[in-house]
């Protein structure tokens, strides 16, 4: 929608509203400068996330919007500490329209370096900034980087899921070493790229969605969550192999080059006996 | 400066082009049609009436599609026209919207045969015992009829937006390029096309740059250049590897530090880009300026123009607003020494390179009454006010001339403003005033 230019009609509450911050930014002096920040963040976030769209959305438009975002992370990110990141999430909540969950750890991949060298969380806010970064990548995906997917049903599985959303994450920020698997929303999101996403349905990170079903409540501890999702196919790097090493019967490589944690000995040799047929 | 045409179009124009000899000027829009206009010859009876241009033919290039795999609309409108060189009779034209790319030719009928033997005059088939004589068919004059029709469907290359399109000066080749491929064509093969600048990283996720423009050099046929959403711009050499995702020139100019904004990525995304027309330098377009680059000097541009500088306070509003994201092309004249580039409120600038004036003029109902000369307009940012200035903040935003074109020999540009196109020439000098 096109305003006209600065010169504002009485029109929208929100509409004026909205206006009067940008028009504040615009007189810079007015504004401080976090403020002025988190008045973008807010809009980069709602911009990226109006996906309804008969037309695809332009890709030129969706990457400097996520650069813009990025840099205000990588901002935020150095200014460190927890108190930024209520500041995100106070700020964006309004604007988050449930576009993507924090996602849990259990369900992403970006913390795979992070967990790599930590495997117990030392602190909320080392975890967090990579949860924004694994909420940056998935609005990314959801913005329809990637070629295959269908951005509509992600984005009705978004606005569904609106409320859980935005209640996950609050209890997410102060249980840092819980696990709230906050299933159903990011089923409903990623269960999209499932089902219409057939030549990266292999290499999708979202692949470990397959396995919620799994009933994972006896592997809550850190240990075995941390090796639960790894990623699809990257060269190991050495404190992963040794990492890989301590849990030798945990994990089996898949055709795919999945690993998945089979924690259970005698069953994985009761199926290998079947699958060798002796 | 002086207005000769201004014509309605159904539909928002979407491209401007002249060809090579500025005789036909083709206007595409936002509902997949293409307009071409023609000059009229100059006639020895009345000077005055030297040089308007007339709709030659009207045909619907494109339709919206579907994609059923993604569930998305294709849209019919016009992303790019480019006219091939003249070898013959007919015109073509190269037509693109955001997926496929045609090929068009235009041709004019004014002679029809007459006089057949076994068909009559409509057509139908001649009892043969009342033809008792042969004759042979003669061709007789008819009234003047154009037709056009697709000679190549260039279909099914881009997995993303194509956004420019550029014919190669060898005339059999050509390059279309989306958001993160450049692909090279052979204009009578439409079952193949060699990918030559391939950015997409390995990782979605990681995509940071996207490709904005790009085209060949005007008469080097293994150099094109192609530019980012970074500001970069790479000029790429066809003999140095089949896929030349390495530059043979990067064109880059560092950042000023004291404007960094929140927005200094996005207003540094180059929207358009054209050689000159001697093809030694590079004219580029970003939200705020127009630079000319020299094409053996990489680190900075030799010339940097202000649009509108009096945005840069104001650009949260219009980043609000999508305007930031907005994509104004460029334009050089005949001789490479004036530049045109629009701007918002239906106004367009023109910079002289070796006067180093510029000057502000709108397209606007007002100033297209037959004959009428443009006033150079004003934009106010505070400061002593003039009469008939205007200020920053009565801007009207909606009025954005995106696509210009200059005729390639006179100084005649063609201006599109939403659903209209302005032609206006300078008939008394030959450099801008």
């Amino acid at each position: 929608m096109l305003s006209r230019g600065v010169k504002r009609k009485l029109e929208d509450d929100e509409e004026i509203m909205a206006a009067e911050t940008s028009g504040a930014f615009d007189s810079s002096s007015s504004l401080p400068y976090p403020q002025q920040r988190q008045l973008v963040l807010n809009m980069c976030l709602s911009k990226l996330q109006s996906c309804h769209m008969k037309v695809e959305p332009s890709l030129h438009r969706s990457v400097l919007l996520a650069n813009t975002l990025r840099q205000i992370q990588e901002e935020m990110r150095q200014e460190g500490g927890e108190s930024t990141l209520a500041a995100i999430y106070d700020g964006s909540s309004c604007t988050y329209n449930g576009g993507n969950p924090p996602a849990t750890p259990a369900h992403n991949p970006e913390l795979h370096s992070l967990l790599l060298e930590s495997p117990v969380y030392p602190n909320n806010s080392s975890v967090t900034d990579n949860t924004m970064s694994s909420s940056v990548s998935a609005i990314l995906r959801e913005a329809g980087f990637v070629e295959d997917v269908n951005p509509a049903p992600a984005c009705l599985g978004c606005s569904d899921s609106e409320e859980l959303c935005f209640s996950s994450s609050p209890s997410y920020e102060n249980d840092g070493d819980e696990q709230p698997v906050d299933s159903r929303s990011s089923d409903s999101l990623f269960g999209s790229f499932e089902i219409s996403n057939s030549t990266s349905y292999l290499t999708d990170l979202a692949l470990d969605d397959i396995f919620e079903d799994i009933d994972t409540s006896m592997y809550d501890s850190s240990d075995f969550s941390t090796v639960m999702s790894f990623p699809v196919p990257r060269s190991p790097v050495s404190s992963s192999e040794d990492t890989m090493k301590s849990f030798p019967t945990c994990i089996s490589p898949s055709s795919n080059g999945i690993q998945i944690c089979i924690t259970d000995l005698n069953d994985l040799d009761h199926i290998m006996e079947i699958l060798v047929g002796s | 400066m002086s207005c000769v045409g201004s014509i309605s179009l159904s539909d928002i124009i979407s491209t401007v082009e002249f060809n090579q000899t500025g005789e036909l000027l083709a206007t595409g829009d936002k509902g997949g049609r293409v307009v071409i206009f023609q000059r009229e010859p100059e006639s020895k009876n009345e000077p005055n009436c030297q040089g308007e241009y007339n709709v030659y033919s009207t045909f619907q290039s494109h339709e919206p599609e579907f994609d059923y795999l993604k569930s998305l609309e294709i849209e019919e409108k016009i992303n790019k026209i480019r006219w091939l060189p003249q070898q013959n009779a007919a015109h073509f034209l190269l037509s693109t919207n955001d997926k496929t790319i045609k090929l068009w030719k235009v041709s004019e009928r004014d002679k029809r045969p007459e006089g057949y033997n076994l068909k009559d005059e409509e057509g139908r088939l001649k009892d043969l015992s009342t033809v008792t004589s042969l004759q042979v068919p003669v061709l007789k004059p008819m009234d003047l009829m154009v037709e056009v029709s697709p000679r190549r469907i260039f279909a099914n290359a881009h997995t993303y937006h194509v956004n420019s399109i550029s014919v190669n000066s060898d005339c059999e080749t050509y390059m279309s390029a989306d958001d993160l491929r450049i692909n090279l064509w052979h204009l009578a093969i439409t079952d193949r096309s060699f990918n030559i600048v391939d950015i997409k990283p390995a990782n979605m996720e990681d995509l940071t740059e996207v490709i904005t423009a790009a085209e060949f050099h005007p008469y080097h046929c293994n150099l094109f250049v192609y530019s980012s959403s970074k500001g970069t711009l790479r000029l790429c050499d066809m003999r140095a590897s089949a896929l030349c995702d390495k530059h043979s020139k990067l064109f880059e100019e560092p950042e000023d530090p004291s404007n960094r904004s929140f927005f200094s990525e996005i207003i540094s995304s180059i929207s358009d880009v054209k050689f000159s027309h001697s093809g030694r330098y590079l004219l580029t377009r970003d939200y705020l300026t127009v630079k000319v680059w020299d094409l053996n000097m990489e680190n900075k541009p030799i010339e940097t123009y202000q649009v509108h500088d009096y945005l840069r306070s104001k650009l949260c509003s219009l980043y609000e607003n999508d305007c930031i994201f907005d994509k104004f092309e460029c334009a050089w004249n005949g001789t490479d020494s004036v530049i045109m580039t629009g701007a918002y409120n239906n106004f367009f600038r023109m910079f002289d390179r070796n006067t180093k004036r510029d000057v502000t003029l709108e397209a606007s109902r007002e100033s297209s009454k037959p004959r009428a000369v443009l006033k150079p307009r004003r934009v106010c940012t505070g400061g002593k006010r003039r009469k008939d200035d205007i200020s920053v903040d009565s801007l009207d935003f909606t009025k954005k001339i995106l696509h210009t074109a200059w005729h390639p020999a006179e100084n005649i540009i063609a201006i599109a403003a939403t659903n209209n196109l302005y032609i206006f020439q300078d008939k008394v000098n030959s450099e801008v005033h």
